[in-house]
């Protein structure tokens, strides 16, 4: 499937294999070296199947090793951009642990990748790089929050840049999870099915290099994780003053398909106030009684004291007529 | 005058030779064209029929799977030596990211590892797009049956379709929830990543694990309980040292009702402690297991994971329906009442019929042991029936029920959640095994065997003796005169095809043709409007010729006047 791939593994010293990610964000060079481990079997096919004994040095690092007990702050993200992978490190890494160097597709012992990068061939449209410029992008939950109704975004959705410009991109992944940066309809002259993508499970960083176009452009960009990407990360690169918007990026393009709100049954402050309106028409109702039961007092006492009264009254009228 | 009679008997004499025609003859049938459906290959032509064969890749031994969609070979590797111990070579071909499963330290030197880390994405099937009306990714169960879905997935590499044209999901993103295989005494890590836009957790049902890790805190997956829920962007270690072998259970424990029938549930396995014992700690897509514990070897010829499912299309569409997270949490968690809900669709290994036929059959030879390790996830209790053959109760939810005690059925029941271990002896001796064929296994509820009320369908596969096997690894059944293409195409399940109208030559009973000319109440409506048409001309002419009538009445009485007149003179 992935024949015509070439594949290289790269350990980029900073990439170590078990480091957590606060030991990479405390570790110098020095030690970095010392913690290539596991990288030798992934590489080294080994025969032996099951009676195979477990690599000593493969082992200890991985166990309990996991950064799910690391809480990272933003700050710290910070130092991680600065130990980036870029095809740079990989290039100058620790050599015996390469297959190939291409360009093409770099993945680490972690499922970092860079795919598609390009850093010197020029597009057919383009005398010469016109600027040579570096963006970060971050990505994460938490740029969700300022779109209501998406769940992951990008820290922008939209990036300019010159014809012909050289773009390096820092990817920074906050979450704890695996993000994309897939940017779709470059040239396939240059760019394998047309696409640049960096992939990274956070908090991580990741860097790949592309030159753009020298005609005005605009990519899609997003995560290809497919849930990511309709809710909400998404982004465009626009080449010079660019081409059509792609649709359904957060704050910049419509949806092509809406969903249909309506207003909902939510318990409010004011309801309390109906609640305490209705406790006020229940003693309403029984002072209500009260006063038909007075009148009803008063009435029987009328009848029981006027009304023989008033008999009396009208016998009299009748004996004396 | 004459006008208004001549249309009128024309009218007449046009409607009575029709009434007579028609009520002699019912419309013609009218059969399907073939052509006119979207007819798939009975097997899947994008796997590769040399994945069928034994094999070793990177030093493991992978047994021989003639159904016609096995598992990819890479998987298993990748599965028993770890995504850590493999050739880049072999970890492209399987598509799971490098760290997916990680196994280290031989703790207790008997030469397998015994530090296991598994991480788990969660991954949305069949969801909804802004951009355009249909579905991504897609994961059929059945032909054109698309159910919104969630899945635990091995954490992968890469996109979540199969390429760049494609909306069908990566193969690794697919119902069910992968199979667990761990060894007691493995010190075993879980991790959630949630890659999904709602909280989720994992609840270890049946695996003994502690409630509260000192690394990790609470972790037995419940809000309620243990933990705060994992939210998006999250990441969570489950970590256990099972104690017990067992056929145990995970799911999301978070709002249950929904999640677990979405399809956050999987099956996981402690095997019992051998040397060297590496373990495919991923089953992905459940079925065949082709490379068994060395405890499941020492007893069995081959073994199978059966899991059953059932899925609610009502809650299935809530993911369809709105793009919102909002919109999909407001709808399942307030509005969705599962006491009013019924299941709609049945699967086995996240499959319905016929596509049970091209992963789920369970192949055998005569006088073979076969383990069979079944899991209810759905919503109700089921009642798995085994045509041709009754097999022995082994295990409880992973518990080995007393040996002497043990009884052999026909039909399993399991109530939601429940594990069942069967031994399956296809000896053939009128008890074990009636002998060599087709056997049917489903679910004995009919509706089990139904997708969507449509049969059929559901959760039928069968057990299938390799003389039975054609060489596309589908049942041998054309011999008996059946065809079983119609059940590839879309249109089946949308209720356009009607069943059996292929049963003989002239359709019997084939869909009938509209009604050509009128029906017969059609007919005498007609004609009685005909009649009274005539009755309101005569009527009428009465009237508008009254004066002639008066007069030749008039005429008619003089003239009898005058004969009489004349009679008298």
């Amino acid at each position: 499937m992935m024949k015509t791939t070439t594949i290289t593994f790269l350990l980029a010293g900073i990439l170590a294999v078990s480091t957590n990610a606060i030991a990479q964000d405390k570790a110098t060079t020095h030690e970095h070296d010392h913690h290539d481990h596991s990288g030798h079997n992934m590489n080294s096919a080994q025969a032996g199947g099951e009676k195979q004994q477990t690599d000593d040095h493969s082992g200890h690092d991985h166990s309990g090793h996991d950064h799910a007990d690391h809480d990272i702050s933003a700050e710290q993200h910070a130092d991680h951009s600065a130990h980036a992978t870029s095809s740079e490190s990989a290039e100058h890494g620790d050599g015996h642990h390469h297959h190939h160097m291409d360009h093409d597709h770099i993945m680490d012992h972690e499922g970092t990748m860079i795919m598609g990068q390009n850093l010197d061939k020029l597009p057919s449209s383009c005398k010469s790089i016109s600027e040579e410029v570096e963006i970060t992008v971050r990505a994460g939950r938490k740029y969700a929050a300022k779109f209501p109704g998406t769940a992951f975004a990008f820290d922008q959705q939209q990036w300019h840049v010159k014809p012909c410009s050289k773009v390096t991109w820092h990817f920074v992944n906050e979450d704890n999870i695996r993000h994309q940066f897939m940017m779709h309809g470059l040239p396939k002259y240059l760019y394998k099915y047309g696409m640049f993508h960096l992939e990274v499970t956070g908090p991580k960083t990741v860097t790949g290099t592309i030159i753009v176009p020298g005609s005005d452009d605009t990519f899609l960009v997003h995560c290809d994780i497919s849930h990511h990407m309709e809710k909400g990360m998404k982004a465009q690169l626009v080449v010079g003053k660019g081409a059509e918007n792609i649709p359904s990026i957060p704050g910049v393009t419509p949806y092509n398909i809406n969903d249909k709100y309506e207003a909902e049954n939510l318990p409010k402050v004011s309801d309390k106030a109906e609640q305490s309106a209705m406790v006020r028409q229940i003693t309403a109702f029984t002072n209500n009684n009260f006063q038909n039961y007075g009148m009803m007092l008063i009435g029987t006492i009328v009848g029981l004291f006027c009304l023989p009264l008033l008999g009396k009254i009208l016998f009299r009228k009748k004996k004396t007529g | 005058m004459p006008i208004h009679f001549f249309i009128a008997l024309l009218t007449f004499s046009m409607l009575s030779p029709a009434t007579v025609q028609a009520s002699l003859k019912l419309p013609e049938t009218v059969k399907v064209d073939p052509a006119a459906l979207t007819a798939e290959p009975m097997c899947d032509p994008k796997i590769s029929p040399a994945w069928r064969e034994a094999q070793e890749i990177e030093g493991v031994k992978i047994a021989a799977s003639p159904g016609c969609s096995p598992d990819n070979p890479a998987w298993i590797a990748a599965a028993v030596k770890g995504t850590n111990h493999i050739s880049m070579d072999t970890l492209m071909k399987t598509g799971l990211s490098p760290d997916a499963i990680i196994k280290t330290d031989d703790l207790d030197g008997d030469g397998d590892p015994d530090r296991i880390i598994i991480k788990l994405e969660i991954m949305e099937l069949n969801g909804k797009s802004p951009d355009f009306p249909g579905l991504v990714p897609t994961f059929d169960i059945a032909p054109g049956i698309q159910p919104g879905a969630w899945v635990f997935a091995p954490k992968t590499s890469g996109m979540s379709t199969e390429n760049f044209e494609s909306v069908r999901a990566n193969p690794l993103l697919r119902l069910p929830s992968p199979v667990i295989r761990v060894e007691v005494g493995d010190i075993v890590q879980i991790v959630l990543e949630n890659t999904h836009y709602f909280p989720h957790s994992i609840h270890l049902h049946g695996v003994d694990h502690p409630f509260s890790h000192g690394d990790h805190a609470g972790q037995d997956g419940v809000p309620q309980t243990s933990e705060v829920e994992l939210m998006p962007g999250g990441r969570r270690v489950y970590e256990f040292q099972a104690r017990q072998p067992g056929t145990m259970f995970y799911h999301c424990h978070v709002q249950t009702h929904t999640h677990l029938a979405m399809g956050l549930a999987g099956m996981i396995v402690v095997e019992e402690n051998r040397p060297n014992n590496w373990l495919q700690t991923l089953n992905i897509g459940a079925g065949h297991v082709r490379h068994p514990s060395v405890a499941v070897r020492e007893n069995f010829d081959q073994e199978y994971d059966l899991h059953y499912h059932a899925m609610d299309k009502e809650l299935s569409d809530i993911i369809q329906k709105y793009n919102d997270p909002r919109l999909i949490a407001r709808d399942m968690n307030q509005r969705y009442d599962i006491t009013d809900s019924t299941e709609d669709y049945y699967t086995l290994n996240g499959l319905s019929f016929p596509y049970t036929l091209r992963e789920s059959l369970i192949i055998v030879e005569p006088d073979q042991k076969i383990k069979l390790r079944l899991l209810n996830s759905g919503g109700e209790s089921i009642a798995v029936h085994t045509h041709g053959h009754h097999a022995t109760i082994t295990h409880y939810d992973g518990v080995e029920h007393n040996p002497v005690a043990q009884i052999m059925r026909d039909v399993f029941d399991m109530a939601p959640a429940q594990r069942l271990d069967l031994k399956l002896e296809t000896v053939n001796d009128g008890k074990h095994s009636y002998g060599e064929g087709d056997w049917l296994i489903h679910d004995h509820r009919e509706k089990g065997i139904t997708t969507n009320g449509m049969a059929e369908g559901g959760s039928m596969s069968s057990i299938v003796y390799k003389s039975y096997l054609n060489g596309s690894g589908l049942p041998k059944v054309s011999h008996f005169g059946i065809d079983l293409n119609k059940y590839f195409t879309k249109e089946y399940f949308e209720r356009r095809l009607p069943v059996w109208q292929d049963l003989d030559e002239w359709s019997s009973l084939g869909s009938p043709g509209e009604q050509t000319g009128l029906s017969p109440q059609g007919q005498t409506s007609l004609l009685n409007g005909a009649i009274g048409l005539l009755i309101g001309l005569v009527i009428y002419l009465i009237f508008a010729k009254r004066e002639q009538i008066k007069q030749s009445a008039v005429a008619a009485v003089s003239r009898l006047k005058g004969a009489k007149g004349s009679n008298q003179k």
